[in-house]
């Protein structure tokens, strides 16, 4: 009983981080090139609806998440435009970009399902369901791919970052655009490819979202897991490794917060839910000055 | 006559030399594309544009229900817009509009609930809780900003989302209605609620509120001391600071002014609109504030973009009675003029224009 429990509670910490460490990639790796991905929850559930339509419409999970990449390019190319060629003010383009994106999903949500009637995606299964006895290879097909897929994004997008000299020239974008520029390098292509990136990775939490959880669309399903993902970002200090283990706190958080009246203890589960935010306002407070990419969030202007 | 033409050629020149004609007329241009947009949409879903836009703005403006309505939305989108509008000038982009109007809400809602005193007294205590909880939402972000350099853009949204879920927390905690299923507080007792104002009018008093608040941004932000250093410090800290500005005090004033209006708004809302606060109790007024704010440009240009968007918010759900048209849209207009407003900016062609307009 007590080895079904947890087993049954890391696999849900593992579903519901999933999508977390997907766009807190997207966010980072912008972050990183001095972007800040506002964008994140819009794009998100772009990827969402993309990959219940495409899966529902072909029967075929994996064409889901190939058509949760496509919009995600697609709103990424959007963003670049905006933010790196015109450029605009990132974070109020970030905004409007979510406030777009809601509409836009509801709309093509309810013209598609006229009678009313929920769509259900075919989702991807997880190898065998979670139960049993607890190992770790039980704990490790338990889960869909798509976690796998994130896990070795984390490590791919840190060799990268820390270990290659593209990545070495990738962050000094961040820093400082125009030491970059200065240095010969076209700030203005990187950033575009890194607004791209993180409106694929997003787009891919969205995707993680409703294949590998709640296989169905409804209205603002992302609810705001972009912005966590935001906050995993820097929790973790623009670290690909730390930003993973801050959305595996913040995915138990909430697979806690669904299980706190199971567990009997008196605290509203809406606590449990607050744990993310909270825990790293008091991070960025109690540790040193929490400044990320220096130039990150500044547009660099063409000329 | 002549000297009236010559008047009014004065005005134009003064409000074209103030730099806001020009912003204008483009927050103008890309509110007219995106309400096209939404006609266009509502074509494609099965829709006539003309009924739309007709059933948008008569579900809006028509009647005494819908116009009280109206009014009422334009109260919350107002002050919000000027909570971020404030700050942003001093450059502080306040995006926990949201959460610092839920607390403030639920604050309150704890004091008209609990207490028991003569109307005007728990009136003005509750939008004093409300005010102060307002602050209290942001004194977080602000520290953070002022004493770690942390930004105040993911600060504030982190606010935004603990103060939703305390929200929660409350409303199905502490201050649930026992009689309800969902989470709720108890209504505001009839006697706590703000009147209209001329009484029986159906005209909220908080509309006046939030009027003549703006009218006093306006005035603080155009014609005082406090003004030209708001502007000093969000355009140039560095100059500011060597022109012996205190600025952070400036800062901290600004953010402090936008979230009391941040919070009274909620406080308002309970008291003249809503009363009671549940879950999905508010429309996400915090968050319209932003593009309301980046619209306007200024207070008064707040007032009048908060008031096309209530009347959007407001007609959108005839909209869908009438016509088929999902409300779902209206996200898409709240977003998509401040995507083509800031794209056309900052656009090469827009520099080039307003250099040669003036």
């Amino acid at each position: 009983m007590e080895g079904q429990w947890w087993a049954e509670f890391l696999s849900a910490v593992l579903r519901a981080a999933t999508p977390l460490v997907f766009c807190a990639l997207g966010v980072l790796v912008c972050e990183r090139a001095g972007i800040l991905n506002i964008g994140v929850e819009g794009s998100m559930l772009l990827g969402a609806l993309a990959a219940v339509l495409a899966a529902v419409y072909s029967g075929n999970p994996w064409m889901g998440v190939v058509a949760a990449l496509g919009v995600g390019m697609l709103g990424g190319m959007i963003l670049a435009l905006l933010t790196v060629y015109l450029p605009a003010d990132q974070v109020a383009t970030g905004i409007a970009f979510n406030l777009v994106c809601l509409g836009v999903t509801s709309f093509v949500y309810k013209l598609l399902v006229l009678g009313g009637v929920q769509l259900m995606a075919p989702a991807l299964r997880a190898v065998r369901a979670p139960g049993g006895p607890v190992s770790l290879l039980d704990l490790a097909t338990a889960v869909t791919p798509l976690t796998w897929i994130a896990l070795l994004l984390v490590v791919l997008i840190w060799i990268f970052l820390f270990r290659t000299g593209p990545g070495l020239l990738w962050r000094s974008m961040g820093e400082s655009a125009r030491a970059a520029h200065a240095a010969g390098l076209d700030v203005h292509k990187v950033r575009t490819v890194a607004a791209v990136v993180g409106g694929l990775l997003s787009a891919l939490g969205g995707a993680a979202l409703t294949l590998g959880w709640v296989p169905t669309f409804t209205d603002n399903m992302t609810m705001g897991r972009g912005f966590i993902a935001l906050a995993a970002v820097y929790f973790g200090r623009w670290h690909p490794g730390l930003a993973l283990l801050a959305c595996l706190l913040f995915g138990a958080g909430e697979a806690l917060a669904f299980r706190a009246q199971a567990l009997g203890a008196g605290l509203n589960p809406y606590y449990y839910l607050m744990l993310p935010y909270v825990v790293t306002l008091v991070a960025v407070g109690a540790t040193g000055r929490a400044i990320g990419p220096r130039d990150a969030g500044k547009p660099y202007p063409r000329g | 006559m002549r000297n009236s033409i010559a008047l009014k050629n004065a005005f134009i020149t003064k409000i074209l030399r103030t730099g806001w004609g020009s912003s204008a007329t483009l927050a103008v241009l890309s509110m007219i594309v995106s309400l096209l947009a939404l006609c266009l949409c509502s074509y494609f879903a099965g829709a006539s544009p003309l009924q739309v836009m007709v059933a948008l703005f008569e579900g809006a403006l028509r009647g005494r229900y819908a116009l009280t309505t109206t009014l009422s939305e334009w109260v919350a989108m107002t002050l919000c817009g000027l909570a971020v509008l404030i700050p942003y000038r001093a450059g502080f982009f306040n995006v926990g509009g949201q959460g610092q109007l839920e607390v403030g809400a639920v604050a309150a809602a704890a004091v008209a609930l609990s207490l028991n005193a003569p109307r005007p007294l728990v009136i003005m205590l509750a939008l004093a809780a409300a005010v102060a909880a307002g602050l209290l939402a942001v004194s977080v972000p602000l520290i953070l900003r002022l004493r770690r350099g942390a930004s105040e853009v993911t600060t504030t949204i982190m606010m935004n989302f603990a103060c939703i879920q305390f929200m929660y927390a409350m409303v199905t905690g502490p201050l649930k209605d026992a009689r309800s299923w969902y989470g709720t507080t108890p209504p505001v007792p009839q006697a706590y609620q703000l009147p209209s104002f001329p009484p029986g009018s159906g005209i909220p008093a908080g509309m006046w509120v939030a009027a003549l608040i703006a009218l006093a941004a306006a005035w603080l932000m155009n014609s005082t001391v406090f003004g030209l250093y708001l502007r000093a410090v969000g355009s140039n800290r560095p100059a500011a600071v060597a022109a012996g500005i205190p600025v952070n005090r400036v800062l901290t004033g600004a953010v402090l002014m936008g979230a009391a209006l941040a919070g009274l708004a909620g406080g308002l809302q309970l008291l003249g609109y809503t009363f009671r606060v549940a879950e999905g109790w508010s429309k996400s007024w915090g968050l319209v504030g932003i593009p309301i704010a980046l619209l306007g440009g200024n207070p008064l240009g707040v007032l009048v973009v908060g008031f096309l968007f209530a009347i959007l918010e407001t007609g959108a759900r005839s909209m869908q009675a009438l016509t088929g048209a999902p409300a779902a849209l209206i996200y898409l207009f709240q977003g998509l003029p401040v995507i083509i407003y800031l794209g056309l900016r900052a656009s090469a062609w827009y520099s080039r224009w307003s250099q040669a307009a003036g």
